[in-house]
C-alpha cells in the first residue's frame, strides 16, 4: 500500500509539469540569483562601490595625502571628482541627503590635528563602516609618512619603532595607541536618521510591500484565467461588456486592493514600529497608487500572456522572487555590484523602493518622486497595452 | 432559402469558420422562429460550439451572415437580443444567488427598477427565492444550472443559446429545467440547444437540426427528419416457439420473399404498412407450424436518423 501512494505520488508529479518545475528548477534559479548577488558570479570584480563626495577644509599635507589616497581606493566611487576643492560641507551634506552620495567625508582641523568626519546615510549599513576603516587607514598611513619625512638622520633608530607601531597599529609606549588616537579623530555622523523614530524599518516595510503588491496582482490576474477557463469570460464577452472595460475594471480593482494593502501594512508599521505614515502622507499616497497601478498591470499583463493558472503560477513565482531579490526588496542593493544595482532598474522593486526612501528616508518634497512616478506609471500603461493586445485573443477565436 | 416572410428571430446563411486547416464550418445555413425550440445534434468536433459561439459575438466567422429579426448581426448592438448559457457553470461561486443575478444583470445594461424586477422574476422562475441570499458555491449542480440559466436571460433576450444545458444534471433537475425552458418558449423566446442527449431534443424541441462535419445534413420536425431519412417503414420482429427449419417463403418463383434465417426462433423484417401486413405475416407464420411468443414493432428515432445521416452514434 504505502509502496503504492509513493509510485502514485511520484508518477503524479512526473506528470505535473508545473509542480516539477517549482520543486526543481525554482530552488535552483534562486540560488543562482543569491550566488550572483553574494558570491560574485555576475560582475565579478565589481564589489560595491560607494558613493562619496569629499570636503576638504584643512588643505594641509597630509589632508591632501589623504584625499589622494581615498581616491585610489577601488570601493569607492567619487561623485564629485573634480571639483573637491571648491566643494562646501552644506553642499556635500546635501548630496547626501538627496542621495546622489551615501557618505560625505568631511577633513578639519582639530587643534592642528587632521580630523574627519563622515556625515553617513544610515540607510546603507555597511558603508559607515567601510568607509571609516578606509578613511582611518589612510590617516594614519598618510600621517606616519608625513612625520617620518620630517625626522633627522639622528631620530632614525626612533622611526623605526614609530613605522613598527603604524604597521601593527600596537605601539610599545603609548597605552592606547596611534590608531586608538586616529579613531578618535573620525567621527560618523548620521545626517539622514536624525529625528527619526525607526527610521530603517520604513524601508523594509516598502521592499516587502512591493514584493506583496506583485504577488497580489499576479493572483488578481490569475482570477481572469480562472474565468477564461470556466467560460464566465464568455459569458461576460457576450454582454454588453466589452474586454477594454473588463481589463480597465480589474485594473482598478486590484490597485485598490493593493493601496489598502499597503495602506494597512504601513498603519501597522506607524502604529508598532513608528514609522512616520501620516506625516509623509502624500508623498506615500502618490508612490503607492502608482506602484499599484504599475504592479496590476504587470499581473494582468503576465495573466494574459499564460494559458493556464497553473503556467502563470510558476511564472509569476520566478519572475516576481527574481525581481524582488534584484530590485532590492529581500537584500538592499548597496549590497550589490555596480552591474547588478544597473540591472535592479529594470525592476519595479528598485523605483518603488528608491521612490519610498525620498519620502520616508530621504523626506525630500514630493516634486523629487518625479522620475519614480514617471518609469512606474509609464511602465504600467505599457503594460496595460500589453495585456489589451494579448487578451484580443480571447475575443476572437 | 428564403427567410423573408415571416422575418425570422435568427437567420444564418453559408456561416463559415476556419481554425488553420480545419474547417470547423463549411456554410451552415439554418433559421429560427419566433418562440421556436430549435436542437442541434451532432458528434464531437461537428462545429456545434463554434456555431453557439459565432452566434453569441464570441467569434468571427470567416463568411456568411447572422440576420436577428432581418437585421444584420451587429457584435456589440447584436448582444442585447441574445442571452448565451455555456456549458460550464459560468458563475461567481463566492457571491450569493441574487448576487449573481444583479451582477450579470447589470453587465447586460439593467439599472434601478428594472434590474429588480428581472431579479424578483429570476428568483421566482428558478424557485431560488428562499436561497437567494446563500453562495451559488454551496448549492447542488441542478440548482447552480438554474441559476446559470436564469444570468443568461436577465435581460429578456429575443433569442436563447444553450450549449449542453443539463450536462451532469439528475434526471429531476433536468426536467425542472426544460419547465422553465417551456415558459420562455411560451412567452415568445426562441431557443437554440445543443444536446447529447436523443430523447431530450426528441421530446422537447419543435425542430431538430444535425450538424456533420461543419455542415448540416438534416434540418426539421422529428416526423420530417425520419421520413427523409429512414422512411416510414416500421421494423417487426417475432418470436417464434421453436427455431426456424428453413426460411419461410411467400410467394413462388422470382417474386417469392423469405423470412428468417434456420436455426433463429426470430424473424425479423421491415414493413411500410403495419396495419394491413403485420396480420398476413402473423398468418403466413402459423401456417408454417409455429406458434408465435412475442411480437414487437419498432418505430423509427432520432436514433436511427442520426445513424443513418451521420454514419455513427452520437457518442462518438
Amino acid at each position: 500500500m504505502i509502496l503504492t501512494v509513493l509510485q502514485i505520488s511520484f508518477r503524479r508529479l512526473l506528470h505535473n509539469r508545473v509542480e516539477l518545475l517549482l520543486t526543481f528548477l525554482v530552488p535552483i534559479a534562486f540560488f543562482s540569483i543569491f550566488a550572483v548577488i553574494f558570491g560574485g558570479g555576475l560582475g565579478r570584480g565589481t564589489t560595491p562601490r560607494i558613493k562619496v563626495v569629499a570636503v576638504d577644509e584643512m588643505q594641509s599635507v597630509v589632508s591632501r595625502q589623504v584625499m589622494s589616497a581615498l581616491r585610489e581606493q577601488e570601493s569607492l566611487r567619487f561623485v564629485r571628482e573634480n571639483d573637491a576643492d571648491a566643494l562646501q560641507r552644506d553642499e556635500a551634506m546635501e548630496l547626501v541627503r538627496s542621495g546622489s552620495a551615501t557618505m560625505a567625508i568631511v577633513f578639519r582641523n582639530d587643534h592642528d590635528q587632521l580630523a574627519a568626519e563622515l556625515m553617513a546615510d544610515a540607510s546603507d549599513q555597511v558603508a559607515a563602516q567601510v568607509v571609516s576603516a578606509l578613511v582611518n587607514r589612510s590617516m594614519m598611513l598618510s600621517e606616519a609618512e608625513y612625520q617620518v619625512s620630517q625626522l633627522t638622520d639622528s631620530d632614525q633608530n626612533d622611526t623605526e619603532d614609530s613605522v613598527d607601531a603604524v604597521a601593527t597599529g600596537v605601539p610599545k609606549d603609548e597605552p592606547f595607541g596611534i590608531e586608538a588616537s586616529l579613531q578618535r579623530k573620525v567621527e560618523v555622523i548620521d545626517v539622514m536618521g536624525e529625528g527619526k523614530a525607526n527610521p530603517v524599518v520604513s524601508m523594509y516595510a516598502s521592499g516587502i510591500a512591493v514584493m506583496f503588491l506583485l504577488f497580489g496582482a499576479t493572483g488578481g490576474g490569475g482570477a481572469l484565467l480562472e474565468e477564461r477557463e470556466n467560460q464566465t469570460l464568455d459569458r461576460l464577452l457576450s454582454t454588453q461588456m466589452s474586454m477594454d472595460q473588463l481589463l480597465l475594471g480589474k485594473w482598478f480593482y486590484m490597485s485598490s486592493i493593493g493601496v489598502l494593502q499597503v495602506g494597512v501594512m504601513f498603519l501597522w508599521a506607524q502604529f508598532v514600529f513608528n514609522v512616520d505614515l501620516l506625516g509623509h502622507l502624500d508623498g506615500f499616497l502618490m508612490m503607492t497608487v502608482v506602484t499599484a497601478l504599475a504592479a496590476s498591470a504587470f499581473g494582468l499583463f503576465l495573466a494574459t500572456l499564460c494559458k493556464s493558472r497553473g503556467q502563470l503560477n510558476g511564472l509569476s513565482v520566478i519572475l516576481i522572487l527574481t525581481m524582488s531579490a534584484l530590485g532590492g526588496s529581500m537584500v538592499p542593493r548597496y549590497l550589490m555590484s555596480d552591474e547588478l544595482q544597473q540591472y535592479g532598474l529594470w525592476t519595479f522593486n528598485a523605483w518603488a523602493l528608491d521612490g519610498y526612501t525620498k519620502v520616508f528616508w530621504r523626506e525630500l518634497p514630493v516634486d523629487a518622486l518625479a522620475p519614480q512616478l514617471a518609469v512606474l506609471l509609464t511602465s504600467g500603461v505599457v503594460f496595460l497595452l500589453a495585456a489589451r493586445v494579448l487578451a484580443v485573443r480571447w475575443e476572437t477565436n | 432559402m428564403n427567410y423573408a416572410r415571416p422575418t425570422p428571430a435568427l437567420a444564418i446563411h453559408d456561416l463559415q469558420k476556419s481554425y488553420g486547416d480545419l474547417h470547423a464550418l463549411k456554410g451552415v445555413t439554418f433559421g429560427l422562429h419566433r418562440g421556436e425550440r430549435l436542437a442541434f445534434l451532432g458528434p464531437n468536433g461537428a462545429g456545434k460550439t463554434t456555431l453557439i459561439r459565432c452566434l453569441a459575438g464570441l467569434t468571427k466567422a470567416d463568411h456568411g451572415e447572422i440576420f436577428l429579426s432581418g437585421r444584420p448581426f451587429k457584435s456589440l448592438e447584436s448582444r442585447q437580443q441574445i442571452g448565451f448559457v455555456p456549458q460550464e457553470i459560468a458563475l461567481y461561486a463566492d457571491l450569493t444567488t441574487r448576487q449573481n443575478l444583479e451582477a450579470f444583470g447589470r453587465f447586460h445594461g439593467l439599472r434601478r427598477r428594472k434590474l429588480r424586477e428581472r431579479l424578483t422574476w429570476a428568483l421566482q422562475w428558478t424557485g431560488l427565492e428562499d436561497r437567494a441570499d446563500d453562495l451559488v458555491g454551496t448549492f447542488s449542480g441542478g440548482m447552480q444550472r438554474r441559476v446559470n440559466l436564469a444570468c443568461g436571460v436577465m435581460h429578456e433576450p429575443d433569442i436563447l443559446l444553450l450549449d449542453e444545458p443539463t450536462v451532469g444534471v439528475d434526471p429531476q433537475s433536468r426536467q425542472r429545467i426544460f419547465t422553465m425552458l417551456d415558459e420562455l418558449s411560451t412567452s415568445g423566446t426562441s431557443i437554440l440547444l445543443t444536446t447529447h442527449h436523443l430523447d431530450e431534443a426528441e421530446e422537447r424541441s419543435d425542430r431538430i437540426v444535425i450538424l456533420d462535419q461543419g455542415k448540416v445534413v438534416a434540418d426539421g420536425s422529428i416526423d420530417e427528419l425520419v421520413e427523409q431519412s429512414v422512411g416510414t417503414q416500421r421494423l417487426v420482429r417475432l418470436r417464434i416457439d421453436r427455431p426456424l427449419s428453413s426460411p419461410i417463403r411467400e410467394g413462388v418463383a422470382a417474386g417469392a420473399v423469405s423470412y428468417g434465417n434456420s436455426g433463429e426462433d426470430e424473424i425479423s423484417t421491415r414493413i411500410d404498412d403495419v396495419s394491413n401486413h403485420l396480420p398476413g405475416l402473423i398468418e403466413l407464420v402459423r401456417r408454417r407450424g409455429y406458434g408465435i411468443a412475442d411480437v414487437q414493432v419498432e418505430s423509427p428515432s432520432l436514433h436511427h436518423v442520426f445513424l443513418h445521416l451521420t454514419g455513427y452514434e452520437l457518442r462518438d
